[in-house]
């Protein structure tokens, strides 16, 4: 500005720099980048491997799965953030979605407004929905263990879903959007506008805002603080009351949006929802509890297995390997095998920590020691006699 | 001189999240002891309890009780074995009645075998007459006989502390980990308590106990052992260890 | 599932399926009430248990195939087993299926027990609508004999005998269970529920118990499973075995009261009947409201857990204290 003497400009020059040191990334977070770099390069290179390998046709699930994948991680994120802050399994979630296409559908077939200002109703709608359920319901289940507010949870699920199924019928709909035809970008694999890129880009976007919620904002902060340690969080002053009702909002804010791409790539029904619940819940325990990033990482690995078992389960159909029937129909099942196996060997997911205090599992120690061929401790102490 | 011991620990160590809990820690505990485990708080003590008692697996370390090596086993094989422990906030179980909470701690009770319900009725009826007999015995010795029907989460503090005793009792245990045995106990019921596992001592049993109050540690421990920060720092007669000048800058510093 | 000629006969139904639902409840209340294991996959359980029964006992059913459209797909089965033997594989399938889950699943938090139960149920709702030529797919198994043939069919005999039968296995049921839950074998389930370290403190291997009272729920179920074939005598995956029968049966032994059987029996008979209830009112209605309250039923189902938790989480009926003499 015109008039401003050299000592200011040089201390608003030094504001500027402290605010993008802030933003600066930091040694930690470069490390991260990097390891995401390579990661998602060795996955292309894979893709680009299968392609050779089986033709063009094969990237087409790939391209499915991160579509899947897109949604998931959308809906993974805000029932990892309940899981982590309210500390229990929503299993309303789905039918929270369902909500959530629902009223985007009222606003867009029968308002006649575009899918957009659906989009955003439904967000704004089911936030504050959020913020009732809290207020009526969990508030009350503080500190009565993760069973009694899951119970409740399957209650309020029940209550919308077939609320829903009385008022507006179970016959299915399609949103209102002027679908642009397919583009093709790679000759055989086909990229649909709305179908792929909107998802995609919605999922990528959400990922990104939620990583700055959490990173940059002081809600978010508040948040993360809250889901690590209550009573430490509640200590440091921390409005844990709002943070709480923030989660609500945030959660069932994301549950609207991804039931909407929900309702774009298939079609909206009363047990839309309902049915990827457990696909979500997968994605949220092979991530990890409480870990929006790690939803993030389970809600690709969800959607990827889902999608890429197709071709394998096909082969699988053919009369000459097992004849299996319906072979395609299993796809759904693939998650759900690996979320098993993730409960069984490694519980707290990919990037959930493991908790300090952990009960012994007898079971797999002894079954450890077995294979690994020694002897249990017993007989080992049996065996040498006494010891000095 | 170790190998007389009941009870030897020897380098065990234990982290919980990037915190060294138990830090290379050895003692020895001998038979017909009241041997006291003292430290400041955070020193380790119940965490070295649970690590014993088979709740926790150590990260290194070896644990010899009576000649056998116990570390790495569940809790059942070392209730087995004849090592009981206490907890130091009672682990009372609810909704079962004073008699069940000791009944249940009997070591070989057929009926808790599922097939034994079926197949050896007569035998079931037995040991279960005989274990409820001993219970009541044990409950008398404790002074909750009175209690016997109450469920366990009607009693107070005091009186669960008496519980935790008479079901670590019930095994026939050669050692009993006592985690403050009397903390919160009045005087005189603490009192009887700890005559009554004098007496327990003289009849060949050994208690390995932590505690906080210092007249319990000085009048009734024959041997202390000092624990901080996860390591055995001192160890001797209780009037020894109370002069040791590293012990009591353990307590003031720590 | 319509059936009813005549008052009678409905009735008949009701009491048929309110006993199916307290074998349910009663194998539920083993796992929770008196275990404190959480088991969100009781319809798959169930599910086993029914088809397996119902493969045992029909006769063998051809697939009916018009102008090569498969309108029937036919099933596995033709070896027309008497009910005893069927009902006998119902309850080792289903024990040995719970068996399985359990061993990964019972070292579990509660809450994560309850998912990696219903994503397993739902693992074999998917393989029954989809294993056709062994299930019959989403047609199922229809044609199933009932207990005794009447010849002339005669529905109020059917169902007179179905209650009497599964009535007195049902009150067996009850009699075995009430002997092994007063037994000291459950006196451990019951010290493993109200807390499960102290118990293996004290010298008891609870991983072991709580695989014996899991399977065991799960063989209980799958007798419910039998039961329900020969009831209803046709089976199908998508509504009998949905999550919402896993829900009503939680329903069911909450309102009876958690850690009491014969509070499970009476939750049963409580909620069935207000499905059933509602069922009958359905027809009385207007042409437009029908499908409505069919769904207001489940939403009540809905409210009624939210209240249950918030208000009465012990149940309606208590537990029984229990004096040693």
């Amino acid at each position: 500005m015109a008039g401003t003497s050299t000592s200011e400009s040089a201390e608003e020059t030094r504001a500027w720099q402290s605010r993008w040191a802030a933003l600066r990334l930091g040694p930690r977070v470069r490390r991260q980048l990097l390891r995401a770099i390579v990661v998602a390069a060795i996955f292309l290179a894979f893709c680009a491997l299968l392609g050779a390998l089986f033709g063009v046709g094969i990237l087409s699930y790939t391209l499915a799965g991160l579509r899947v994948g897109s949604i998931v991680i959308v809906a993974a994120i805000g029932l990892s953030l309940i899981y982590g802050i309210r500390g229990f399994a929503n299993f309303a979630y789905g039918d929270l979605m369902t909500l959530g296409a629902y009223v985007a559908l009222l606003v867009n077939l029968f308002g006649g407004i575009n899918l957009v200002a659906g989009f955003v109703v439904a967000f704004v709608t089911l936030g504050a929905f959020g913020i009732v359920l809290e207020l009526l319901i969990f508030r009350r289940l503080e500190g009565r263990g993760p069973v009694a507010p899951l119970v409740a949870s399957v209650g309020v699920g029940l209550i919308i879903q077939n609320g829903i199924r009385a008022t507006a019928s179970t016959q299915q709909w399609n949103y209102d959007v002027t679908a642009i035809g397919e583009i093709p970008i790679v000759p055989g694999l086909g990229f649909h506008w709305i179908r792929d890129f909107a998802t995609l880009a919605i999922g990528l976007s959400f990922m990104v805002s939620l990583h700055v919620l959490l990173k940059y904002t002081n809600l978010g902060k508040a948040m993360r603080a809250t889901a690590d340690n209550l009573e430490l969080a509640k200590a440091t002053g921390i409005d844990t009351k709002r943070v709480r009702y923030a989660a609500w909002a945030v959660s069932c804010s994301f549950a609207s949006t991804a039931g909407i791409l929900l309702g774009l790539i298939a079609v909206v029904k009363p047990t839309m929802g309902f049915e990827v619940l457990l696909l979500i819940f997968a994605a949220v325990i092979v991530g990890g509890i409480g870990s929006p990033y790690g939803a993030m990482l389970g809600g690709l690995v969800v959607g990827l297995s889902q999608e890429m078992s197709v071709p394998l389960l096909l082969w699988l159909g053919r009369p000459e390997v097992i004849g299996l029937e319906h072979a395609t129909a299993y796809k759904v099942a693939v998650p759900f095998f690996i979320m098993i196996g993730v409960l069984l060997l490694r519980p707290w997911g990919i990037a959930g920590r493991q908790p300090a205090f952990a009960p012994r599992t007898f079971f797999v120690e002894r079954l450890a020691r077995v294979l690994r061929g020694k002897r249990t401790s017993a007989e080992r102490a049996e065996g040498d006699g006494r010891g000095g | 001189m170790h190998a007389d011991s009941i009870l030897r620990v020897q380098d065990v160590q234990k982290a919980f999240g990037g915190i060294q809990a138990v830090d290379r820690c050895t003692l020895a505990v001998f038979p017909k002891s009241i041997t006291g485990l003292i430290g400041p708080n955070g020193a380790g003590k119940s965490t070295l309890f649970n690590i014993v008692a088979g709740l926790y697996r150590p990260d290194g370390g070896e644990i010899w009780f009576n000649g056998a090596r116990i570390d790495g086993l569940p809790p059942y094989e070392i209730v087995r074995l004849g090592l009981t422990k206490t907890w130091q906030i009672p682990h009372e179980l609810r909704n079962l009645t004073v008699l069940e909470n000791v009944v249940l701690a009997a070591k070989e009770n057929s009926g808790e075998q599922l097939l034994n319900l079926f197949v050896r009725p007569r035998r079931v009826q037995r040991d279960e007459k005989q274990w409820r007999a001993r219970a009541r015995e044990i409950l008398a010795l404790t002074q909750l006989d009175g209690l016997a029907n109450e469920h366990a989460k009607g009693l107070s503090g005091g009186q669960k502390k008496l519980l935790e005793l008479a079901r670590a009792l019930m095994s026939d245990p050669a050692i009993v980990l006592l985690d403050e045995p009397v903390a919160g106990v009045n005087l005189t019921l603490a009192a009887n308590l700890m005559d009554l596992i004098e007496r327990l001592r003289q009849g060949g049993r050994t208690f390995f106990l932590i505690e906080h109050d210092m007249n319990v540690v000085m009048n009734r421990c024959d041997r202390v052992i000092v624990m901080h920060q996860g390591r055995k720092i001192a160890e001797g007669t209780p009037s020894a260890v109370k002069a040791d000048p590293v012990v009591i800058e353990s307590y003031l510093g720590g | 599932m319509a059936i009813d000629t005549g008052l009678l006969t409905n009735i008949g139904f009701y009491v048929s399926i309110a006993i199916v639902f307290s074998v349910l409840a009663l194998g539920f209340n083993l796992q929770w009430g008196y275990t404190g294991l959480f088991n969100a996959g009781i319809a798959g359980f169930f599910l086993v248990g029914a088809y397996v029964t119902a493969i045992a006992i029909t006769p063998l059913s051809q697939p009916l195939i018009i102008g090569g459209v498969t309108v029937v797909p036919g099933h596995l089965g033709g070896y027309s087993l008497p009910f005893v033997v069927g009902a006998l594989l119902a309850m080792v399938a289903s024990g040995l299926t719970a068996a399985l889950i359990a061993i990964p699943a019972l070292r579990l938090r509660a809450d994560y027990l309850a998912i990696a139960t219903i994503a397993f149920a739902e693992i074999l709702r998917i393989f029954a609508i989809n294993l056709e030529s062994t299930t019959g797919g989403t047609i199922g198994l229809p044609l199933i004999p009932p207990l005794i043939q009447y010849v002339p069919a005669d529905p109020f005999l059917s169902a007179v005998t179905f209650v009497a039968i599964g009535g007195a296995i049902l009150l067996a049921l009850l009699l075995v269970l009430q002997f092994m839950v007063e037994s000291p074998w459950g006196r451990v389930l019951r010290a493993i529920r109200d807390d499960e370290e102290a118990t293996m403190a004290l010298g008891k291997n609870a991983y072991r118990y709580k695989l014996q009272a899991f399977a065991l729920g799960g063989a209980i179920m799958g007798l419910a499973g039998a039961l329900f074939a020969v009831a209803l005598l046709y089976i199908e995956p998508s509504g009998s075995f949905a999550p919402a029968v896993t829900f009503s049966v939680w329903v069911m032994v909450i309102v009876g009261g958690a850690g009491n059987n014969r509070g499970a029996i009476l939750g049963a008979f409580l909620i069935y009947g207000m499905e059933w209830g509602s069922v009958q009112l359905k027809d009385l209605a207007p042409a437009q409201l029908r499908d409505t309250i069919f769904y207001i039923r489940i939403m009540i189902i809905g409210v009624l857990l939210i209240l249950l938790i918030l208000f009465r989480p012990e149940g309606v009926l208590r537990e029984r204290k229990r004096a040693l003499r």
